[in-house]
């Protein structure tokens, strides 16, 4: 089959080939691996479950091998379900036989076994069709509610009734029900959540831990056994501490969920069982008052209770750690494509003038080359008035200058890098602006009057940003102005301090004003009420406003023309 | 050096453009004035005076163009030069075809500016002259008498003395007599001088009229 999808896609880049190759190779060689992996895992969960059996009952108090199929049936397709149960079997008659369990009763646990297993394996992938993951609620739950209880329920009925027909063991239908369910549920509990937290992507998570996480889980873990081996291996005379004691190993518990995750949760809590279950067997711990099936009860009582919160804390934290994430990438995103989105627009903006900004070069140009003639006129007349030849040369240097700022603006504005945050006066964004905007004003035939309050407070923002912001509002104040008969063009561009603290920047045009059935859409993108235009530039204009907590409106004057309105809160640096 | 007799007049709202124009166009000897706007160059502004107007294109509130357009209809003939920052085709179309004399494009090498200034100057000067021309030639005119008009525009007409008196019901020798005052009164040395003055003063050849019966 290898072969055969190679050939096909001989045609295909050399790096697909070696995709499909690497996949269809994972595809051949893992179940075979995923067999022999499961039939050891059974092998050795069985020899455990019999380590923990207590006489004369034939049932472990904690029979791992079902839960271990049932994580590998999670853990692989569908299709190859089938090679996993059969490998199981050879595992499960080796361990059994070895222990002296009649061949029926032992034919009769695989069934009830794989039974569990296939049961709880189907019922989940119903549900949680993807992938499994362990940072989400509803798949743990879904997880804990069919593997872990459902399952082990239905498997049970058939296995009590097995030993009963076969009549191996003691014990009656119904306590035979119970040990093993209650068994098999604290199997489910530690070893499904246990192997596909670490199998998928456990090493991984590893390899990437930082120091101080690794530390972390180190001192966790240590923390843990210790307050487990106080408890479990220990010889109790009084009961009355074994209320204190049972909650001993919680906080540990709950510091791996909120902090490790659902993958440190499930091994604190694989951990604990694995402590409290062997003090119980070996006669110690808090559980060892009354008869060996009451210790069992108690320590499956115990853990189970302990475990299915801390196993939903954790994946509920992680689900919300996770949402958090997600959330903070989404805006980082929106915020990366509102900044592209506004580089953009400048730079058609800038487009737009730059018609006008070739006026702002060549009136420098112009100036620097009439002063250097006229110098040179001077020379060749031998009229050498050392006083005049240096005012022209400051003259040149100060027009060359001037050229230079008009490159240095329009180059600030090109520039698309982070957006970044400083104090920034509104009266020199308002200079900077009506600066980039001149040539365009003045192209236009339209003249500037600024009125610039002495008395602001600094606003937090982009300079960038707001200068394109100011740009856009005078470029449409000059546009309006520029359609219709010639009347008187002015923009006036006001700064002022609000009551309210904020800083507002207003540039008022004498045009036509809006039209009424464009008000409301003013902010639209691609709405535009010009011939030319894309429309975006009052929407990106507002977005760019208020991502920086502030707002941007317009309204017609009372008498001629529209005045376009940015607020900012100001920022009072100290205690107001 | 030019030299020549008038004054440029600089309209540029950039003060280190004016300056450096001034500067330029005085070097190269002419006599400057600059203004940074048109209502200021209006306030100052001697119709009289001889010289030309360097305009600029871009003005805040008034483009050079209206400028032109205004300064024409108030009755002035002052030439005009523009210098613009963006030069695009409409525009100096429309500038050239309003009577502009030049439209330079910024940054312009002195030659064009002076080129376009002398020429300029030029024009201002002819006109000058053909409107003194014309003063003086109104002037003669308004010395002869009702009969003598009568007789040039026929004479301009370019008709007989015979023919001239017949239409004027009169004989020959009298409109010989009238002839030689008009010669006199103009100041004319020979019929083609008369014709080229009559036309100046605005003279409308008589009408061709039917010969008595």
């Amino acid at each position: 089959m290898g072969r055969e999808m190679s050939q096909a896609t001989e045609t295909s880049s050399a790096l697909d080939r070696g995709i499909l190759s690497g996949l269809v190779g994972a595809a051949r060689s893992r179940p075979w691996r995923e067999a022999l992996i499961v039939a050891a895992a059974y092998y050795l969960g069985a020899k455990i479950g019999f380590a923990f059996t207590f006489e004369p009952h034939p049932i472990s108090i904690l029979w791992l091998p079902n839960s271990m199929l049932l994580a590998a049936l999670l853990l692989t397709p569908v299709s190859s379900w089938w090679m996993l149960v059969a490998a199981a079997l050879p595992a499960h008659l080796a361990a059994e036989l070895q222990s002296g369990v009649p061949p029926a009763m032992v034919l009769g646990w695989f069934a009830s076994n794989s039974a569990e297993a296939l049961i709880g394996a189907v019922c989940i992938r119903r549900f949680c069709p993807g992938p499994l993951r362990f940072d989400s609620f509803r798949d743990v739950g879904v997880v804990l509610l069919f593997g872990a209880f459902l399952a082990p329920l239905l498997s049970s009925f058939l296995d009590a009734a097995l030993v009963r027909v076969i009549g191996w063991g003691e014990g009656e239908y119904w306590q035979l029900v119970r040990l093993r369910y209650l068994s098999n549920v604290l199997a489910a509990l530690i070893v499904v959540p246990f192997v596909m937290t670490w199998a998928t992507g456990g090493v991984a998570a590893i390899r990437g831990a930082s120091a101080r996480r690794a530390t972390e889980a180190v001192v966790l873990f240590l923390c843990l056994l210790t307050v487990g081996f106080a408890i479990f291996d220990r010889h109790h005379a009084s009961p009355s501490a074994f209320h204190a004691l049972l909650n001993a190993p919680l906080p540990f518990l709950l510091w791996a969920a909120v902090r490790l995750g659902p993958r440190g949760a499930s091994t604190a809590i694989l951990a604990l069982v694995m402590l409290a279950t062997w003090g119980a067997t070996h006669g110690d711990g808090p559980f060892v008052s009354s008869s060996p099936e009451e210790n069992a009860r108690s320590v499956q009582f115990f853990l189970i209770a302990m475990s299915v919160p801390v196993l939903l804390l954790a994946a509920a934290l992680e689900e919300r750690r996770k949402d958090a994430i997600a959330q903070r990438r989404a805006e980082m995103e929106a915020k990366e494509h509102r900044a592209q989105l506004a580089h953009l627009t400048r730079v058609a903006l800038l487009g737009q003038l730059s018609g006008a900004l070739a006026h702002e070069l060549n009136q420098p140009l112009t100036a620097i080359l009439s002063n250097a003639q006229a110098a040179l006129h001077f020379l060749a007349a031998g009229r050498v008035d050392p006083a005049e030849l240096r005012e022209i040369l400051k003259d040149i240097v100060a027009e060359d200058q001037r050229a230079g700022e008009v490159i240095h603006r329009l180059r600030a504005l090109f520039k698309r890098g982070e957006t970044q945050h400083q104090l920034l006066d509104a009266n020199a964004l308002v200079r900077e602006s009506l600066a980039l905007a001149h040539g365009d004003l003045v192209a236009r035939n339209v003249a500037v009057a600024a009125e610039l309050s002495a008395n602001l407070l600094p606003m937090k923002g982009d300079p960038v940003q707001m200068k394109q912001v100011l740009l856009n509002l005078l470029v449409n104040a000059c546009e309006t102005m520029s359609g219709g008969a010639t009347g008187v063009r002015e923009v006036t561009i006001r700064t002022q301090l609000l009551t309210d603290g904020s800083v507002q920047i207003s540039v008022a045009d004498l045009g036509p004003g809006i039209p009424p059935d464009a008000a409301s859409r003013l902010f639209e993108p691609f709405f535009t009420t010009k011939t030319q235009g894309l429309g975006l530039g009052l929407s990106i204009s507002r977005s760019i406003v208020t991502a920086h907590g502030g707002r941007l409106w317009g309204a017609n004057n009372a008498g001629r023309g529209a005045t376009f309105y940015v607020a900012l809160p100001g920022y009072r640096a100290g205690p107001a | 050096m030019s030299g020549a007799a008038g004054t440029v007049f600089v309209v540029d709202d950039d003060a280190g453009v004016r300056k450096a124009l001034t500067r330029l166009l005085r070097a190269s000897g002419h006599e400057v004035r600059a203004y940074a706007s048109p209502r200021e160059f209006l306030g100052a502004h001697d119709p009289a005076e001889p010289g030309c107007l360097v305009l600029d294109v871009a003005l805040p509130q008034q483009s050079g163009l209206d400028f032109q357009i205004e300064l024409a209809a108030s009755g002035s003939e002052r030439p005009v030069v523009f210098i613009s920052g963006q030069g695009d085709i409409p525009t100096s179309v429309r500038a050239m075809k309003a009577g502009a004399v030049d439209f330079l494009t910024k940054p312009f090498d002195e030659g064009e500016l002076l080129a376009a200034v002398q020429a300029a100057m030029d024009r201002d000067a002819r006109a000058r002259e053909v409107r003194a021309e014309r003063r003086r030639v109104g002037d003669r005119l308004a010395k002869l008498t009702s009969r003598e008009r009568e007789v040039l525009e026929h004479v301009v007409a370019g008709r007989l003395n015979k023919h001239i008196a017949s239409s004027l019901g009169t004989v020959e020798k009298t409109v010989k007599v009238h002839r030689g005052r008009i010669m006199r009164k103009m100041g004319a040395t020979s019929l083609v001088e008369l014709v080229r003055m009559a036309d100046l003063g605005g003279v409308q050849p008589a009408p061709a009229q039917p010969h008595a019966p």
